[in-house]
């Protein structure tokens, strides 16, 4: 121990009252806005106020007495008391001071009001410049004497040169708790035995900045905390305590500590909240128990502002260059410090920790929301609403007792940014922390989202709908059905999907006719046209002579496409069904609507040559069962059809008839003859009275005239045709009286002169006998009728009748 | 060929796919506050909102006369073309041809 040159002997052995106080408190940067930014503006005497030079030191003989820390009290160690705790009652007590002036600090952040005057010395502390008067020393050992009769050295004491051995070779390592244990294992001595200790003992309130801190193990954090002998720390302590005479001082330094961690507390007025005060009168009330060394500490405190000290030999040691060139340095660092700590006090409002601490906010909900419910217990509790604890921790909020420690949260908090005792060491370390913690949340997110199952929604069984999780990111859809796509359990796969779905096309395809079944293909086409439509639009430039791949490639797909849809509307038209296979054939069913029927200009625009030939073929095939032939057969007695069935003639006569015209006007005689027999299978008589089956025939009749003017016709294909037209005209011979619809008054018969007309052209003369024969009535009624008209109504029929008279080389006027 | 039946003669998926087989024909509507229409449905939306064309409306009115006897009225009217707000709508039925 005499390394330090101190003085190895034991206090006991010097004699020296060892319940004096002494140990010197650390610089308090909380307290130091109190005296602003000069230092030199305080000096200990005239902020002293001399009580200690009052103070009755006759009766200090009876302080045994009173106190009962008597000779004989001490040698039978019950006497004092077992139970004390030194250590554990000084470091709440300390805890707790720290904390509240911490937090006292935050709440009147600005305060510069003057303070008590028992508290101005303290910021003076710093100004060791008071350690050149001369007359410091006398006062401090003035002090000593104080206490010279206070408590006597236990009995037990010849045990505790172990004790403090045992601490004192550790010393650094030791966490509190540790310290704590070996000072119950030192019950035995009690108080007197700890004063004898207290270099030891006393080690971690040396700097009671750090003792407040919330977790033991930043004691151990600290290395370079400046421990006695700590060679480190060791010179700007050894400074303060220089002058005094350093043999003899040490114990009383060392014991210090043990009051002034006390002040910080008292300073403030009436303004002091309610819990401050509290835990003023019960932090009064433990010193008071604590026995009379601590009481007297507590009146000493306001002189005795000595700063932290511990090795004063080491000073001594140092010439006068040195000391003086450690007191400017630490001068500067003083000011430095306290200067540090003016702009600190909004300067820390987002620390690298709060701002860590919102990720971890942020984190947590993560791990909240993928369903992962607080795991971190309090303290998650607590960042979940960080704002608000902070808000509440730091404006004084509700605790239920002062000695209760602040939570974690809180400690590190206010400590972090409220007080800049720890310096970076203790923010490097806070920092660490919650990257660690980060990190683990980081890797619990990452494992609740792997757990979490894909599937965001729980599907029950038969109900409608499902029942969706939501977080944050996803709320919550109240309902989502899903939309089974139309067709496609037609493509499932397996013999039972494929047995009923075979069950269901024999059924639908038994009552073809059935309106709603008609209904769908209907728009089904309607759907396709529109997507062939609409691909249309997306047809790629033309091809050029260059050859550019990639616009070949775009056509290649365009066509591709092209053919798909076509595919598809084919399919959907029906014109494939097998003739006779129900008693409507689909595509006869889907041009019983009007919006069938209004669909074929469209369709004819997107299907092939072949595909129009098919479909004429169908229309001729059916013509007896088009609803516009069937359906528009006037009985006898009727004159007109009713509204509907015309309305549907109009439509047809409008919408398909010229996509059938338009294409049998391309088509060759081959074909032309080829439907034309194909009427000649059906009933013939049924459809050369409707105005769709005349028009039909009409319109195939004078396309062969056409090619057949035209020239260059295949003789064996007109010969075919002939034979063709003459089967037609012996049918037709019968039905031809009565084509006419309605009766000569009616005047709509324009379109069956015209029809006339057509086979007129095409017969042979003896046909044409026959022909004349066959209307030569209606002629007559006709003309006759024409002559009771206006002339111009009169003119129109006559013309309309002269259609016919001429393609046989007649005219009306002969009949004149 | 019994394929081609199946794609189109596949079960509605949603219940407006049957309003849609309605187009162009024409309805019965049924409105709130006691009204009727009938025309051919040209165009509906997912609200229900329509448009019919050749509408016939009929709107039945409480009459109370001097008597307190309560006399149903009818009111018809025609439009050859109609916008209906879709909320308005109760039901939508296809009127077979007749």
């Amino acid at each position: 121990m005499s390394f330090f040159g101190f003085d190895a002997t034991l206090p006991r052995d010097r004699g020296h009252n060892t319940s004096a106080p002494g140990f010197a408190q650390p610089a308090d940067p909380f307290a130091r806005p109190h005296d602003g930014d000069d230092d030199d503006a305080l000096d200990f005497e005239d902020t002293y106020d001399g009580l200690g030079d009052q103070l009755d030191e006759t009766d200090d003989v009876f302080n045994d007495d009173t106190f009962g820390a008597t000779e004989t009290a001490a040698s039978s160690k019950p006497a004092v008391g077992k139970d004390f705790d030194f250590f554990g009652q000084t470091a709440k007590v300390s805890n707790a001071i720290n904390e509240e002036a911490a937090r006292f600090t935050r709440q009147q952040p600005v305060r510069t009001a003057p303070v008590p005057s028992y508290t101005q010395p303290r910021p003076a502390r710093t100004g060791y410049e008071r350690y050149k008067e001369p007359e410091y020393v006398p006062e401090l050992q003035a002090d000593a004497n104080l206490w010279g009769t206070a408590p006597k050295r236990p009995a037990g004491l010849p045990d505790s040169p172990a004790t403090p051995s045992a601490p004192a070779s550790g010393r650094k390592m030791m966490s509190l708790e540790e310290v704590e244990a070996a000072m119950r294992a030192q019950k035995k001595q009690a108080q007197p035995a700890f004063q004898g200790q207290q270099p030891v003992t006393t080690q971690p309130q040396v700097n009671p900045q750090y003792a407040s801190a919330p977790s033991v193990q930043q004691y151990q954090n600290y290395p370079q905390q400046p421990f006695p002998g700590a060679p480190t720390a060791a010179p700007r302590e050894d400074l303060r305590q220089a002058p005094n005479g350093p043999a003899s001082q040490p114990v009383y330094i060392l014991q210090r500590p043990q009051a002034p961690p006390s002040q910080p507390n008292i300073p403030t007025g009436p303004a002091q909240p309610n819990q401050i005060l509290q835990n003023q009168n019960r932090h009064t009330s433990e010193q008071h128990r604590h026995g009379p060394s601590h009481h007297g500490h507590r009146q000493h405190g306001s002189r005795q502002h000595a700063p932290i000290i511990t090795h004063p030999q080491q000073l001594a040691n140092l010439s006068e260059e040195d000391r003086a060139a450690f007191l400017l340095e630490d001068a500067k660092r003083a000011k430095r410090n306290h200067k540090i700590f003016l702009l600190s006090k909004d300067n820390g409002l987002m620390t690298p920790q709060d701002k860590n601490f919102i990720t971890r906010i942020q984190l947590q909900q993560l791990v909240t929301a993928t369903g992962n419910p607080n795991e971190h217990g309090t303290d998650s509790a607590l960042s979940e609403d960080f704002y608000y604890q902070v808000h509440n921790q730091i404006r004084g909020g509700p605790r239920q007792h002062p000695g209760q420690p602040l939570s974690n949260f809180a400690q590190t908090y206010l400590f972090q940014t409220g007080g800049r005792h720890g310096g970076m060491r203790r923010q490097a370390r806070g920092g660490d922390n919650h990257m660690q913690r980060m990190e683990q949340q980081v890797q619990r997110a990452v494992e609740a989202a792997k757990n979490k199952p894909k599937n965001k929604q729980l599907v029950i069984e038969g109900s409608l709908g499902k029942i969706s999780f939501s977080n944050a990111k996803t709320p919550k859809p109240l309902l989502n059905i899903k939309r089974v796509e139309s067709g496609s359990d037609v493509h499932r796969p397996g013999s039972a999907a494929r047995a009923a779905s075979d069950r269901k096309a024999q059924k639908a395809s038994l009552n073809g006719g059935d309106r709603r079944t008609v209904l769908s293909a209907i728009e089904s086409v309607y759907s396709t046209l529109m997507k062939m439509e609409d691909h249309d639009r997306k047809m790629p430039p033309p091809l050029t002579d260059d050859i550019d791949p990639e616009l070949t490639g775009r056509h290649m797909d365009w066509r591709a496409e092209n053919q798909r849809l076509n595919d598809q509307l084919w399919q959907q038209l029906k014109v494939h069904e097998p003739i006779g296979a129900t008693h409507t054939h689909p595509f006869i069913a889907f041009l019983s609507y009007s919006k069938g029927k209004k669909a074929i200009p469209r369709v004819f625009r997107h299907i092939d040559h072949q595909q129009r030939t098919t479909i004429l073929t169908m229309i001729v095939v059916h013509l007896d069962q088009l609803d516009v032939v069937r359906n528009a057969q006037l009985l006898s007695g009727e004159t007109h059809l009713n509204a509907g069935i015309r309305e549907n003639v109009e439509l047809f006569s409008l919408a398909v008839m010229p996509s059938l015209f338009a294409y049998l006007s391309e088509a060759g005689l081959d074909i032309v003859t080829g439907v034309l027999g194909l009427i000649l299978g059906i009933n013939v008589d049924v459809v050369a009275r409707t105005r769709i089956g005349v028009s039909m025939l009409t319109m195939i009749l004078s396309r062969a005239e056409l090619i057949k003017q035209a020239g260059g016709v295949n003789q064996q294909e007109w010969e075919q045709w002939v034979s063709t037209y003459n089967g037609l005209f012996d049918a037709l011979e019968g039905t031809l009286p009565t084509i006419f619809p309605g009766t000569v008054n009616t005047g709509e018969d324009v379109y069956v002169w015209q029809f006339l007309a057509a086979i007129g052209i095409g017969a042979s003369p003896e046909q044409q006998q026959r022909l004349v024969m066959a209307v030569k009535d209606r002629v007559m009624e006709t003309v006759g009728l024409a002559k009771t008209l206006p002339p111009a109504m009169s003119s129109q029929r006559l013309a309309n009748v002269n259609l016919f008279m001429r393609s046989i080389g007649l005219d009306v006027e002969l009949l004149a | 060929m019994a394929d081609i039946d199946d794609g189109t003669s596949a079960p509605a998926s949603e219940p407006l796919d049957l309003v849609r087989l309605c187009l162009d024909e024409v309805v019965f509507v049924k409105l709130r506050g006691d009204r009727e229409l009938k025309g051919r449905l040209h165009a509906y939306d997912s609200h229900c909102n329509l448009v019919l064309g050749d509408v016939e409306e009929t709107v039945y009115v409480v009459d109370e006369d001097d008597e307190d006897e309560e006399a149903v009225k009818t009111i018809s009217k025609k439009s050859e073309m109609l916008f209906v707000r879709g909320d308005s709508v109760v039901l939508i039925s296809p009127q077979s041809p007749s």
